[in-house]
């Protein structure tokens, strides 16, 4: 089946989405941007890939009754099966990676100690893997570098210590082969691991495995069916080291404008408030874009902000929302400059100032400049749609709603919990118009 | 003859410095120094533990000190004596290192001054530089951690710069990509780091100039005041610039703050005698 697919690579992951000839979202997938976008874009397309397969899954084995009511345990057990699948053999390719720096690094006479080590931080790294994907386990993060790191860093403490080998001896063999790891694309083996994961899913679950054939035959049919990448646009920070011709590249206002127009179709005007930028566009009722601002490459008044601010208060970014809705106090944050609201933040601790409060204030502040951003760029009109990594935070949405309340009156603010994929969603939308409305074809395809 | 001993202490935002002086009769002799990273510890603990340091090395007992000035961040030093305002320290410090300046330029972790003074270190004019930490010293230390580079290192590699990589100013926090682009764009270290150096200069030669510096030598003081990098590229940028001012480093440079704070103490507390002798009288 012909597939449409647009890459969004931003400053910090790369999201990728799938649409089908319908306009019909079939997946999506994300990945870190690391310093290597062409790999980034190369597994954030096949994340979504794989993601459209289970979608297809879900599909096919919807519409034979096969599953009746067990569906949806079926196809949670069957992605989680496959994604063990997955990280098994990307723990083996990183224990060899592991093993090979060892034999270049220079550890003297550690070093036969240091390899016995790693050798059993892997074993016991295998050991736990099931755990990590058994039903109901919370991942923190579903990329490979932040799982495996995070096992790695607490067996490779116990194992060390244990040894009696130097614990920074392992982290480094770990920074020196972990990139290297996350760098290659596992393409060809994802058949293999559905295929796997399909057998382990009728072992955890006996009752459809009596039906055996029933539930195989529409997967492996969708297995067979080739998903045929008709045309590739990307977009985002990173487009222009994309490995595309420039007819495949659309600026990501034009795929941010759009997108939010496929999302919510009454979409007037977009913010967007990603890593490294905000944008504020306005749309007309096809969701071409009209006009737009972004803010200057600077950090205050985007995402890397609250970035900054959890790592000043050794916090991880997904804290900071639901500590700042607890505050019952305005503070008004006064530096603009996120170093500056850094030192400001201490500043007001030591003063007595309470975290939640101090919170608040900072999202009011990202919210704030946002709001300068919207007003150059025409201010809001209904319906305003606020996409990017920030909107899935609860205190800047609330902040949001409140100034948006004060300046504009009442209107209609769409969030989509999917809204970081409003880019690459445009961008498929994008691709999808070049084959089926102006009928290009794919040989431009790079 | 009249004996003061005093203690200045700069609490900036990177570092606490910390300075012990003994004053005879207007001479100051300085008897004792101690300089702290805080990174991310309470800086009022750190002031407790310089005032601790400097007594240890001059000898002296806490109740031999007459005055214990701030400055800097400095106003919540419990057992300080007084505060004062940091350009006026950083003037009257700069003056003591080096006699005869007409400006001190200070290079801090997050602010940057520059401060027209005349000989007795009085403060003719000055101005900062503007709520943006690009330039900093906290935004050059993280450009180095980012490039692996160590900050004894950054001055050696930015001189040996044959081609400098030209940026205008680069935000502090986003500056990570932007190494990260300069890099892969294949820009060797040291002219990454004498472009980074050249547009900080600039800035520092802008703000020379509005406050009116034209000629003469400007102290650098502050943290950054040892990069050697940053210096020379100071002293290309006034050429460039057409600005007929030497630019000068001293190796205690760092202590201007903490000195001028010392002596001011020393000065508020032999006019504070004045008065209430002639009070007494």
């Amino acid at each position: 089946m012909r597939c449409f697919i647009g890459i969004d690579l931003g400053s910090t992951t790369t999201k990728a989405v799938v649409i089908d000839e319908q306009q019909n979202i079939l997946g999506r997938g994300i990945t870190n941007s690391r310093s290597n976008y062409d790999t980034a874009a190369a597994i954030a397309k096949q994340e979504a890939l794989v993601n459209s397969r289970f979608h297809l899954f879900r599909q096919a084995l919807g519409s034979t009754q096969a599953l009746n009511g067990a569906l949806d345990g079926f196809i949670g057990q069957l992605e989680r099966d496959f994604r063990s699948e997955q990280y098994l053999e990307q723990l083996a390719d990183l224990e060899q990676t592991c093993q090979r720096s060892l034999a270049s690094a220079h550890f003297g006479d550690a070093t036969q100690a240091v390899g016995v080590t790693l050798t059993e931080v892997f074993r016991r790294l295998t050991a736990e893997a099931p755990t990590l994907f058994a039903p109901g386990a919370n991942r923190k993060s579903d990329f490979f570098r932040d799982i495996a790191g995070s096992q790695y860093l607490a067996t490779g403490e116990t194992v060390s210590k244990e040894a009696g080998t130097r614990y920074d001896f392992l982290l480094n063999v770990f920074d020196r082969s972990i990139i290297e790891v996350e760098n290659r694309v596992y393409g060809d083996s994802i058949r293999r691991h559905l295929l796997a994961a399909l057998e382990r899913t009728f072992v955890a679950l006996p009752d459809t495995a009596q039906r055996r054939t029933q539930v195989e035959a529409p997967i492996k049919g969708i297995l067979d069916t080739e998903l045929e990448e008709a045309y590739v646009v990307g977009t985002g920070y990173g487009r222009a080291r994309l490995p595309f011709s420039k007819e495949h590249v659309r600026s990501e206002i034009l795929c941010h404008g759009l997108g939010a127009h496929v999302m919510y179709p009454g979409t007037a005007t977009v913010l967007d408030i990603g890593g490294q930028d905000t944008k504020a566009i306005q749309v007309d009722p096809a969701g071409i874009v009209e006009s737009f601002q972004m803010n200057d490459r600077c950090a205050a008044g985007c995402g890397r902000y609250l970035g900054y601010i959890a790592d000043e208060m050794n916090m991880g970014l997904h804290e900071l929302g639901p500590m700042a809705m607890k505050s019952t106090k305005t503070i008004r944050i006064n530096s603009t400059c996120t170093v500056f609201a850094g030192a400001e933040l201490r500043d007001r601790l030591s003063l007595g100032d309470k975290r939640e409060d101090i919170m608040a204030g900072l999202h009011r502040a990202i919210i704030l400049r946002a709001m300068s951003i919207l007003a150059r760029s025409g201010g809001i009109r209904d319906q305003f749609t606020f996409t990017g990594g920030v909107a899935k935070n609860e205190a800047a949405v609330k902040a949001l709603k409140e100034l948006v309340k004060e300046n504009y009156g009442e209107l209609t603010l769409n969030i989509d919990p999917d809204s970081i994929y409003t880019g690459a969603l445009g961008g498929a939308t994008f691709a999808w118009r070049a084959v089926v409305e102006d009928g290009k074809n794919i040989e431009a395809r790079v | 003859m009249t004996t003061i001993h005093t203690i200045g202490i700069d609490i900036g935002s990177g570092a606490v410095k910390s300075t012990l002086f003994r004053v005879t009769d207007g001479r100051p002799e300085w008897l004792a120094k101690r300089v702290e990273r805080i990174r991310r510890r309470d800086p009022m603990t750190l002031a407790q533990e310089g005032l601790d340091s400097v007594l240890a090395e001059s000898g002296l007992a806490a109740n031999d000190i007459d005055y214990i000035a701030t400055t800097g961040e400095g106003e919540n030093v419990k057992f300080a004596t007084g505060h004062f305002y940091s350009m006026t320290t950083h003037a009257r410090g700069g003056v003591f290192l080096h006699p005869g300046i007409s400006a001190v330029v200070d290079i801090g972790a997050l602010n940057g001054r520059a401060i027209f003074v005349d000989e007795r270190g009085k403060v003719l004019a000055y101005k900062m530089t503007s709520q943006c930490a690009s330039g900093s010293g906290q935004f050059l230390e993280n450009i180095a951690r980012y490039l692996g580079v160590a900050v004894e290192e950054i001055g050696p590699l930015s001189q040996s710069s044959k081609n400098p990589e030209k940026c205008s100013s680069i935000c502090a926090v986003l500056a990570e990509t932007d190494v990260i682009n300069m890099v892969s764009r294949g820009i060797a270290t040291p002219d990454v780091l004498k472009g980074i150096h050249l547009s900080m200069a600039s800035r520092i030669v802008k703000l020379l100039k509005v406050t009116g510096i034209k000629q003469g030598v400007a102290l650098i003081t502050g943290g950054l005041a040892l990069d050697s990098g940053l210096l020379a590229a100071i002293q290309e940028e006034m050429v460039n610039e057409k600005v007929s001012v030497t630019a000068l480093s001293h190796p205690d440079s760092i202590y201007a703050g903490a000195i001028g704070a010392a002596l001011w103490g020393a000065f508020r507390h032999a006019k504070l005698n004045e008065l209430q002798q002639r009070a007494a009288a």
